[in-house]
């Protein structure tokens, strides 16, 4: 009997390893991606905000504009052809571009896409019932002035650094063509319909998700004959899929380990780009001993962000000094900041002195140091940074003991006002959407008319002990109204100077991308930066094999 | 039989409810819910409070209590708070996955364990029962993720014969067996440890039974003593371990899912738990709890057909 089980056993392995080797592995020229995901939540661009979610919707969905592929320092032409504002920069005027096609679906055929579809598309965007980025749309109407003519008007003028974002291939501003979207109603979430370069195909859950090129994409036909992008959650089988050639791009954890061994298997190149999520320490000033600025500035002062940039990796991180993290308009250099405080006479760095930290710490009645407890996400990309900045404190006698959760309950928690020390790793589209969302006092967790990420309370706290509460409330909203792009932006950076002067926050570093993929993979443009956490997948991508 | 089957059926009920209850209560007490996961951390407060209210959420909670039981109770699983799609068509298509992975894991280990253990038995304190036992012991030290990854290394990367990744089409047999084999085996060589153990001390304690002893001086050949007398009464307690293992083995599925990206049960309940999907949990730990209740009626039954003293009250 032993012996027939034994024959049965490797009969059925010979059986199964031929008929295998025989499979192809993939439709050639069809780009394989690996994600570091379960699954989508939602292919509703005005709602899915998760890294798959946003690399599978930037396939199927095109803007009105598109920030450069690579480089989001530039905006260029995409659905509209051209652009008017007027001279109060309350009215922008597009043109569309003629012949868009949206992809066919379920019996339909696709048609040409007009201005209806693209009003439809913002005022969807701007409901927050079906929009996670109404906010952004608040005050603005959208019409369709004739077949190709789409007019944005807005309640107060907004400059070109703070509109085109709001209308360029990300979040709210990518195009929902209205008949599939009402027709296809909460189905459209699994089955999106769009202009973009490729078309969606299907879903299979926990799988993946297969999109075809489509051959009638108004800016030229895709090299690629298809997208599948996987949903692999293990960092080790995303390896191994790499190393078989069963995938061909693989998202990587920001890691400098991970990025080295990568870089040394044969046939592997890997991509380390921007402009990254920027790491910065809120301190709750409603709690004690928060509410005291020498504590806080003891804080800053017992850091060194060198030392937590070498923990994450320095082919991965850079050491930030403003909230506004480079390239985006407003951002300060270390010199600037050191200019900046020579001039003023203050500090703008806050930069690593133990004893200083410990001096401070005296002078605020905590000669040795004191304790606070955090709730702190399991995520590897905070829990690295965490634990050098605890043991950093630590030194200097400030005992930080972590909570560790999960992710969706670490938002819960700082949303609830949990944390005296909140760590936020993020990118926001804009300078005044940052600054706004962290230091308008309408922002403050829980109690601000539109609660956010405001976790410091500013506009809440009197800082400098003149018995007023302080803000940055009027800076901020009189500059979003600024139409002269050099006056903003110095603007901005006074906003954050007096952030950085109360020390009600302390930015810390910042964080790129990490992907790897296999040497014949070619983008088609060269990868600097993108907004969607993944490399761009566009028309001009190819395999080269 | 019927009538003690269908007894056991209708006693699972209860136990349904009681399960059903205990994952509602437990998934909301856990902070974050659905909106606020589906929306992301950009959403505003309004836009959050819109979609709690689209999704119920808002409603008293016996309410929403009431609904999900009498939902859940009569099959009708309703739709993923996360990406509306019925429950059921996702269920139906990991299902299959999640069966297969055990049925091979069960076939490996039984295949492999059964016949490791009787030899070790009849080896006894020889160093092929000291090898077998150390191996035994080292397959339930184990961590089935890490039996996973190696086997995946060894037979995907250095000696590249397997795929990493994914399910396997369900219609094509084949491929899909091809992709089953890793995954199967690496559920299949930790049950085979457990097999092992029990089949080597469940044959040791009939060894010197009377009719062995009998049978071997009728001049009955050792193979037909060993298969016919001995493993025939030792598979009692080997079925009950198998059976067990068989539930541990549906839950513990999900490691080897995520590790070789299979779509299946186990994958689809850490994603409803991720994603505070709160009717997709539900969804999946009444099918679980379901499977539970059938391998169990399923193994008792098998006492009978194994046993035919064994009988059905």
């Amino acid at each position: 009997m032993m012996k027939a089980i034994k024959l049965a056993f490797i009969t059925m392995l010979a059986v199964v390893v031929l008929f295998g080797l025989g499979a192809p592995w993939a439709l050639a020229q069809t780009l394989r991606i690996a994600m570091d995901a379960g699954d989508i939540a939602d292919l509703n661009p005005h709602i899915g905000h998760s890294t798959q979610d946003r690399g599978i919707l930037h396939l199927i969905f095109t803007g009105l504009v598109r920030y450069s592929p690579g480089d989001i320092g530039k905006f260029e032409p995409d659905l509209a052809e051209k652009w008017d504002v007027s001279k109060d920069g309350k009215v922008w005027t597009f043109t569309l571009r003629k012949g868009v096609m949206v992809h066919p679906w379920k019996n339909n055929p696709g048609y040409e896409l007009t201005s209806e579809d693209v009003a439809y598309s913002f005022k969807s965007a701007a409901d927050p019932k079906r929009s996670a980025w109404a906010g952004e749309y608040a005050g603005m109407t959208f019409e369709a002035a004739d077949k190709y003519t789409v007019k944005l008007t807005l309640q107060k003028p907004l400059s070109s650094i703070l509109l085109l974002p709001k209308v360029a291939d990300y979040a709210g501003g990518l195009i929902i063509p209205k008949k599939p979207a009402e027709e296809l109603g909460e189905g459209f979430r699994t089955q999106p319909v769009g202009t973009g370069p490729f078309i969606f195909s299907k879903y299979l859950p926990k799988e993946k998700v297969v999109t075809v090129r489509n051959d009638k994409f108004y800016r030229g036909v895709p090299k690629l004959a298809g997208v599948e992008v996987f949903f692999m959650p293990d960092l080790s089988t995303r390896k191994f899929a790499l190393q078989s050639k069963e995938i061909d791009v693989i998202e990587g954890p920001p890691s400098q380990p991970w990025v080295e061994e990568m870089q040394a298997l044969p046939g592997v190149k890997v991509n380390v780009f921007g402009p990254g999520e920027a790491g910065v320490l809120h301190f709750n000033a409603t709690k004690k001993p928060f509410d005291d600025i020498r504590v806080r500035r003891a804080v800053a002062y017992a850091l060194s962000r060198d030392e937590v940039v070498t923990t994450i990796g320095k082919a991965i991180a850079a050491p930030v000094y403003s909230e506004i993290p480079p390239p985006q308009a407003g951002w300060m250099s270390r010199e600037e900041l050191l200019q900046r405080g020579q001039k003023d006479k203050k500090d703008c760095l806050y930069e690593f002195d133990r004893n200083k930290a410990k001096k401070l710490l005296a002078e605020a009645g905590f000669p040795k140091g004191f304790t606070t407890e955090i709730s702190m996400t399991e995520r590897g990309e905070y829990q690295v940074p965490i634990q050098n900045i605890v043991a950093q404190l630590r030194e200097a006698g400030i005992d930080v003991k972590l909570k560790v959760v999960d992710h969706p309950t670490y938002h819960s928690n700082i949303r609830k006002d949990l944390n005296t020390i909140v760590l936020f790793n993020c990118w926001r589209p804009t300078t005044d959407v940052r600054l706004t969302h962290f230091y308008h006092s309408d922002s403050i967790v829980v109690t601000g008319k539109k609660p956010i990420t405001n976790f410091s309370h500013v506009g809440m706290i009197d800082v400098d002990g003149d018995k007023k509460v302080d803000n940055v409330d009027s800076l901020i909203e009189s500059t979003r109204e600024m139409l002269d792009a050099e006056k903003q932006v110095a603007r901005w950076k006074e906003v954050q100077l007096k952030v950085i002067d109360w020390c009600l926050s302390y930015p810390v570093f910042i964080k790129k991308f990490t992907f790897a993929r296999q040497d014949y993979v070619d983008w088609g443009y060269d990868l600097k930066s993108t907004l969607i956490l993944s490399p761009q997948i566009n028309e001009l991508t190819k395999i080269n094999k | 039989m019927m009538t003690y089957s269908l007894r056991r059926v209708l006693i699972a009920i209860p136990t349904l409810l009681v399960v059903l209850t205990i994952t509602f209560i437990l998934i909301r007490v856990a902070p974050g819910d659905p909106a606020e996961v589906r929306l992301g951390d950009y959403a505003s407060k309004e836009a959050v409070e819109a979609l709690r209210a689209e999704m119920g959420l808002n409603r008293p909670i016996w309410v929403q209590y009431l609904d999900a039981m009498k939902g859940l109770l009569l099959g009708d699983f309703g739709r993923s708070m996360v990406n509306g799609r019925p429950i059921a068509a996702d269920l139906v298509r990991s299902l299959p996955y999640t069966l297969e992975l055990t049925l091979a894991g069960i076939l490996f280990g039984a295949l492999l364990g059964i016949p490791t253990g009787v030899y070790t038995a009849l080896k006894r304190n020889t160093l092929s029962d000291y090898l077998g036992r150390t191996l035994s012991l080292g397959g339930l030290s184990f961590p089935t993720f890490y039996l996973g990854i190696l086997l995946m290394l060894v037979f995907a990367i250095k000696i590249p014969v397997f795929p990493v990744v994914g399910g396997g089409p369900l219609d094509d047999l084949s491929k899909n067996l091809y992709h089953l084999f890793l995954p199967g085996l690496t559920l299949g060589l930790i049950m085979t440890a457990y097999v092992t153990r029990m089949t080597r001390s469940s044959v040791l304690n009939i060894l010197n039974e009377d009719y062995v002893r009998t049978a071997r001086a009728k001049g009955l050949a050792e193979r037909k003593v060993i298969y016919k007398h001995l493993l025939r009464n030792a598979l009692l307690p080997i079925t009950a371990l198998i059976g067990v293992y068989a539930i541990v083995m549906i839950g513990g599925s999900v490691m080897v899912e995520i590790v070789f990206s299979r779509p299946g049960l186990g994958r689809m309940m850490i994603g409803a738990l991720k994603q505070r999907d709160y009717t997709t949990l539900q969804a999946v730990m009444i099918t679980f709890t379901s499977f539970v209740v059938l391998i169990n009626l399923l193994t008792d039954l098998m006492y009978g057909l194994i046993d035919p003293r064994v009988r059905f009250k």
